[in-house]
């Protein structure tokens, strides 16, 4: 299979001209900043928790539902159809179609952790399981916009994706009363979290590849997921 | 001549509704080819079996000799366009900007936007923007946007049904071009005259089912009642019979100096419709 960079970047230029025009959802990315400035300014050193709160919520709510809008969007407007009877392949339109949510997911990050002043003992360990994590958010987005029919049930559909994995951390304080609840541990969020608090104790990959290889198995399901529900939706019903 | 298209005993049914039952079709390369009924006769949906878009219940239907249910990748979309009425534009980039995207998509230079728009009469709107634009603008950039690749076979449902005449014509008039290059048109349309000026031969469809299949000439041949139709100076119009019998009596009018005009008495391509299905051609 070769892909072709031509239609990934065409695809991703038209992404950020119409995104850049579409004060609905691009505003989004004011969310987790407000949270992180209001956090900033409220507590003095900010804990591990405290900072992936704001990451998580970034993840969820930039990351999932900008990549559930502007999918959406494009099957209320009918022009998803036109990029299904394209020469782009599958793999083309997602990758295109996830580019400008992760340029936008990538800046609200850094300017969340600048507001926050969150350094990571090791940076790239980080950044590799935040890419891992955008990847499954990207395509759980992917697969809720393709479910909806318009920008406005999107906007809905990703509330509970918002809530779970932006809000998660707090479940995991009612485990303990709730046993049925223990799958939270191995939710997305709550892996990048302790993978975070690993990293800041001095761990190396060889105590972190389990949290990682979690998340990526998250990644891989979802983006599995968002191919199989995007080849359905080529055909009608 | 090859066939581009081949459908063979194909039927489709939604629930427990029939939308398509045995309908049987070959398109020839470069021929334009109207597919003609009202609507929800099945028109699209067998345009949408055809794009790989919808598969059939039953039959079998080719496109370059591809199955429809293998039509789903690069190389056979490259060969195709669609205009459809789920076809649709970024409203909030301008008609250059849908048009750069879709010529990067289909790996055409830019400078074939130029070409057609001005096949659809917008090169001086080039910049306005997709949400400013009217329906009939909106409909002319799709299929300025559906020309862009010079596809060898196009898929036109109700191609220009928001079109005021001199627009209607001046697409007409391109499409014979396309025609003239080799370009095979599947064309849907419930426009009796858009049929008549545009297709190399007919189906008409209803309740699913194709009633009738020709070229639109002989079909009004076969239906003609064998009347001329005579104009008389006096405001009078009379029938007579177009074979030996009516020769006397339109000679009898001619050596008066009686006649304004002599037609043929045959019927429209709607007139034919409403008497093989007894419904009008109705959008």
């Amino acid at each position: 299979m070769t892909l072709s960079w031509k239609r990934i970047n065409a695809i991703f230029q038209k992404d950020t001209k119409d995104l850049w025009k579409n004060y609905f959802v691009s505003s989004i990315i004011v969310l987790p900043i407000l949270m992180a400035l209001l956090y900033s300014y409220t507590t003095e050193e900010p804990s591990i928790d405290l900072h992936y709160m704001i990451i998580n919520l970034a993840l969820a709510s930039v990351t999932a539902f900008i990549q559930c809008a502007v999918i959406a969007e494009e099957k209320e407007k009918h022009t998803l159809r036109g990029l299904m009877l394209s020469p782009a392949s599958i793999p083309e339109i997602l990758i295109g179609k996830s580019l400008v949510t992760l340029f936008l997911t990538v800046i609200t990050l850094l300017v969340c952790a600048f507001i926050t002043g969150y350094q990571p003992a090791n940076i790239a360990l980080v950044a590799v399981a935040l890419f891992i994590s955008m990847v499954f958010y990207m395509g759980i987005g992917m697969i809720l916009g393709l479910l909806s029919r318009t920008i406005i049930e999107a906007s809905f559909i990703v509330m509970p994706v918002i809530f779970i994995f932006g809000f998660g951390s707090m479940l995991m304080g009612l485990i303990d009363r709730y046993p049925v609840l223990s799958f939270v541990e191995y939710l997305p969020n709550i892996q990048l979290l302790e993978f975070a608090y690993q990293v800041e104790l001095g761990a190396g990959f060889g105590e972190l590849w389990s949290y990682l290889a979690v998340i990526l198995a998250w990644a891989i399901v979802a983006v599995i997921l968002s191919g199989v529900v995007y080849k359905k939706r080529e055909l009608d019903e | 001549m090859e066939n581009i298209i081949e459908v063979k005993n194909l039927a489709k049914v939604f629930g427990n509704q029939t939308a398509l039952e045995d309908v049987n079709f070959n398109v020839k390369k470069g021929e334009t080819f109207g597919f003609l009924g009202p609507s929800g006769s099945g028109k699209t949906t067998t345009i949408k079996i055809l794009t790989g878009q919808l598969l059939q219940t039953s039959g079998d239907a080719e496109v370059f000799g591809v199955k429809n249910t293998s039509l789903n990748n690069g190389s056979y979309r490259k060969r195709i366009g669609v205009l459809s009425d789920n076809s649709g534009l970024y409203q909030r980039l301008s008609i250059i900007e849908n048009l750069k995207f879709f010529c990067d998509l289909y790996d055409v230079p830019h400078k074939r936007i130029d070409e057609v728009l001005e096949l659809v009469n917008l090169t001086n709107e080039k910049k306005k923007g997709i949400s400013k634009l009217s329906k009939g603008m909106t409909q002319r950039v799709l299929l300025a946007r559906t020309l862009l690749h010079e596809p060898e076979l196009l898929f036109l449902d109700e191609p220009t049904s928001a079109l005021d005449p001199t627009n209607s014509q001046q697409i007409h008039e391109g499409l014979r071009r396309l025609t003239e290059k080799g370009t095979t048109i599947f064309l849907t349309t419930h426009d009796m005259g858009e049929a008549e000026t545009l297709c190399d031969r007919v189906a008409f469809l209803h309740k699913g089912k194709i009633q009738l299949l020709d070229e639109p000439k002989a079909l009004r041949r076969q239906f003609a009642d064998g009347t001329l139709r005579v104009e008389l100076k006096s405001g009078n119009v009379v029938s007579i019979p177009a074979g030996a019998k009516g020769a006397d009596e339109l000679y009898q009018f001619m050596s008066k100096d009686e006649v304004v005009s002599v037609h043929s008495n045959e019927p429209t391509l709607g007139d034919i419709f409403v008497q093989v299905t007894g419904k009008e051609l109705l959008v």
